[in-house]
């Protein structure tokens, strides 16, 4: 009799040529049994066709002229024009800002080291510098903001450097930095009354993605940290404060945020004095961060409540005070094992920034929107200005879940 | 001396000192907390009471009474703008309510095809499904909406629309198409009390016959039983009405251009605001709809598929049978979430010219007060939250684990 130890040795025979290389994958992921086959053919089908059209519709058919025509207009609104800065240029202004935030974006990549904050740095600074050696003529692109773009390339470069060979390249140097930049932008912006150059801009006419953003910025800022005393809150012993975070987080979860800005419009300036209401940007801003941090609360709270017990018992059973405990044990656990939801509700938040709209805001996409009701002429080209600002949105949104997806294997999650 | 002692022994309680004692922290935190929050709120609705009275501004809900007299774009409702305050709020309530429905059912089929999808071992089924998600998901509602909303303005107009048949007519007014009409609606009612009859026979009979099937090993075809109960009775029923009445309980009306300009009449026309608003809505909650089938199928044990595969369940059959029942109770609670979510956005409507709650809410509060119509707004979106957490939660608790 014969087994497998008796046969001779012989040269190993490769696999079969549907079990190896391309035809093998092709054969396991396409065609794998006769469902499978025609699924297969259906989509590429289906996709061959839709990129055909779409292909040939953005290539031949479409007019992109409005994004030349808006240009810097879509980044800051009528944040230049006569009526908010009358007789001046302010460009460099929001231009300046960018290059602050060119900086940070050096530092955090020489600090973080990681992949993500090099691609993102030197994706900005690309960006930038292509914008800036763009042969079209773009609205409010003069050789001043060309070279100010420009500039992008140096700033992320000095920040690099910075970090790099100076005693700032810490995590806790970047902290501070970025509040006080943020600081510094936001008077840039602003305006300071009697110095030249820097006069005053009423927030009204602040507008364009810079809107957009600065509203962002601030909501994923506050909300956070008012997420996690409103969780908390929630998770309280206490019964009236737990009541009061109950009732705050369910009121806000259960409205539409602009019928929460809307009401804000009207009611806030009867409840208070004058000249504290009347500043839009202010009291978006305020219900934008209150809405955000109602959800924020309530992704903390599942983390809180996924937190295994005996990490709070041993941590009491070490000695550690309640507020130690909740501090250095949970907390940072809990906001880890949720990192996820937490981007997540910041991704919506950037996305909500859009809703101030119903307070006759400009950001980017109603600014756009009145552009196309005001000029019929480019009433055609509106679906190229949508499907542009859609592309626009999407690449900030993607980064953010990008950083996140970084972040969680920094941390380590799920490997512990 | 004695005074200081005496102190002492006042500030200490079973020898903890007061300001240390964890019941008198927690109960001074709960009145502090508790007087800034009355605090808070006297002073917003006093000074707002103050202001209405200051300026004489209209208030009160006697205004519900009065004629609206505005007129409302698409509504399901008959209104004129004689009606009342009261009746337009309910015609705009019930277009939100519509929509939300409508895009609830829509989403939810999508968004369980396209996460079944995500999963497919086809790489270019779960690809296409990935990219389907990622770019949905990550662009603004309001965006989209804008954009499918000048999709169909750029539809032509009426007169060189698109006709299939003499029955659809697609141009830039919207989508047109034959509806069930009635001309007696006591013939209407009669039928359609008829089927719903007959939808509670069916799913009695559906349930008895599982039972069966479940109790003896034979099989009894449930739902083919109970589909076929449903239509001949809901058929016998229409005869009976027709012969009853001596008309049908419903007509199909179908849409045909009228006038000079065109205009379509008859049938039932989605307008251009509704069709972008429920394309956009259930795009976008589907690819978030879709993350949720995912995963929930995905936290359904591996050993599950595989026993069910080992015991000759076909794929789709194992999927059916034994991994979606289990995923179903991952899935619910924020699923449920995604359909508030999805009302709630439909109050983006109103930048795309549909009429819906917020937005009527917000050209009434021109003639009418602003405190008591957000009082209104918001009594009316918080009913539908509780509406569908009830739901879901009493769904919820019908699958949940047995002894859970």
């Amino acid at each position: 009799m014969t087994s497998a130890m008796d046969t001779p040795p012989g040269v190993a025979l490769p696999p079969p040529i549907t079990e190896r290389g391309g035809v093998g994958w092709a054969y396991a992921n396409l065609f794998s049994n006769w469902y499978n086959t025609v699924l297969t053919f259906i989509f590429a089908a289906l996709l061959g066709l839709a990129l055909w059209f779409g292909l040939s519709w953005i290539v031949l058919e479409a007019d992109w002229k409005v994004i030349a025509t808006l240009g810097g207009r879509l980044i800051i609104g009528q944040y230049n024009t006569e009526f908010a800065c009358p007789g001046q240029n302010c460009f460099w202004r929001p231009q300046a800002s960018l290059l602050l935030v060119s900086v940070l974006l050096g530092m955090a990549w020489a600090v973080s080291g990681d992949k993500a904050a090099r691609r993102i740095a030197i994706g900005v600074a690309a960006v930038t510098v292509a914008f800036a050696f763009l042969p079209y003529s773009m609205d409010q692109m003069g050789l001043d903001v060309r070279l100010l773009l420009a500039a992008n390339v140096p700033a992320v470069a000095a920040g690099w450097v910075l970090a790099r060979y100076t005693p700032l390249g810490t995590v806790r140097w970047m902290v501070i930095l970025g509040v006080l930049f943020f600081l510094v932008i936001l008077v840039l912006i602003g305006g300071v009354p009697g110095v030249p150059g820097l006069q005053p801009v009423s927030t009204i006419y602040w507008g364009g993605l810079m809107l957009n953003l600065l509203l962002a910025v601030t909501g994923i800022t506050l909300s956070l940290p008012i997420g996690i005393a409103l969780a908390l809150g929630r998770r309280s012993s206490l019964p009236l404060v737990k009541l009061l975070c109950v009732v705050f987080i369910e009121v806000m979860r259960g409205m539409p945020l602009i019928t929460l800005l809307f009401m804000s419009q009207v009611l806030v300036p009867l409840a208070f004095p004058q000249d504290f209401s009347t500043n839009s940007l202010f009291r978006a801003g305020i219900i934008l961060t209150l809405f955000s941090s109602a959800y924020m609360a309530e992704n903390i709270r599942g983390g809180l409540q996924a937190l295994h017990p005996g990490q709070v018992e041993a941590a009491r059973a070490l000695g550690l005070a309640g507020w130690q405990t909740t501090l250095l044990i949970s907390l940072p656990q809990a906001i880890r094992n949720v990192i996820p939801a937490i981007v997540g509700q910041f991704i919506s938040l950037f996305k909500d920034t859009l809703l101030v709209y119903i307070i006759g805001m400009l950001d980017v996409v109603e600014f756009s929107r009145a552009f196309i009701q005001g000029n019929a002429e480019y009433l055609a080209s509106a679906r190229e200005l949508f499907l542009f600002l859609a592309l626009v949105f999407w690449i900030f949104t993607y980064t953010m879940s990008y950083v996140s997806r970084r972040v969680e294997v920094h941390l380590r999650v799920g490997q512990r | 001396m004695i005074m200081i002692e005496a102190l002492r022994g006042f500030a200490y309680y079973k020898g903890v000192p007061l300001w240390r004692h964890a019941l008198v922290l927690q109960w001074t935190l709960q009145i502090l907390s508790g007087v800034l929050v009355v605090a808070l709120v006297t002073t917003f609705f006093t000074n707002i009471n103050n202001t209405i009275q200051d300026r004489e501004i209209p208030h009160g809900f006697s205004f519900l009474s009065r004629e609206y007299q505005t007129p409302i774009g698409q509504h399901f409702l008959p209104y004129e703008s004689s009606d009342s305050f009261l009746y337009a709020f309910g015609v705009a309530a019930t277009n939100t309510i519509i929509v939300s429905i409508v895009g609830v059912i829509l989403a939810t089929a999508l968004g369980i095809v396209v996460g079944v999808a995500r999963i497919s071992g086809n790489w270019l089924v779960s690809r296409t499904s990935l990219i389907y998600i990622e770019v949905f998901r990550n662009v603004p509602l309001l965006v989209q909406l804008f954009f499918w909303f000048y999709v169909v303005l750029a539809l032509p107009p009426v007169r060189q629309g698109y006709v299939f048949a003499d029955k659809l007519y697609i141009n830039n007014g919207g989508v047109s198409l034959p509806w069930p009409s009635a001309s007696n609606w006591s013939a209407a009612w009669a039928w359609l009390a008829v089927v719903l009859a007959s939808l509670l026979v069916a799913m009695v009979l559906h349930r008895v016959l599982t039972r069966r099937e479940a109790h003896t090993g034979q099989s009894s075809y449930p739902l083919v039983s109970g589909s076929v109960a449903a239509v001949a009775m809901s058929v016998a029923g229409w005869l009976f009405v027709n012969a009853a009445f001596g008309e049908a309980p419903f007509a199909i009306s179908d849409p045909a251009p009228q006038g000079t300009f065109g205009r379509i009449a008859g049938g039932f026309t989605i307008s251009g605001g509704l069709m972008a608003l429920l394309t956009g809505l259930v795009i976008y909650t589907s690819s978030f709809i879709a993350e949720i089938v995912r995963a929930g199928i995905q936290s359904v044990g591996h050993g599950q598929t595989e026993a069910a595969r080992s015991l000759g369940l076909a794929p789709m059959a194992a999927l059916r049978h034994v991994t979606f029942p289990q995923a179903l109770r991952v899935i619910i609670p924020p699923l449920i979430s995604q359909f508030l979510n999805l009302t709630k956005n439909s109050s983006l409507a109103g930048a795309i010219g549909y009429s819906d709650l917020a937005n009527v809410a917000k050209t009434m509060t021109q003639t009418a007060p602003a405190v008591s119509i957000y009082l209104l707004l918001a009594a009316a979106y918080l009913a539908m939250s509780l509406t569908y957490s009830l739901i879901g939660n009493l769904y919820n608790r019908s699958i949940r684990l047995v002894g859970n």
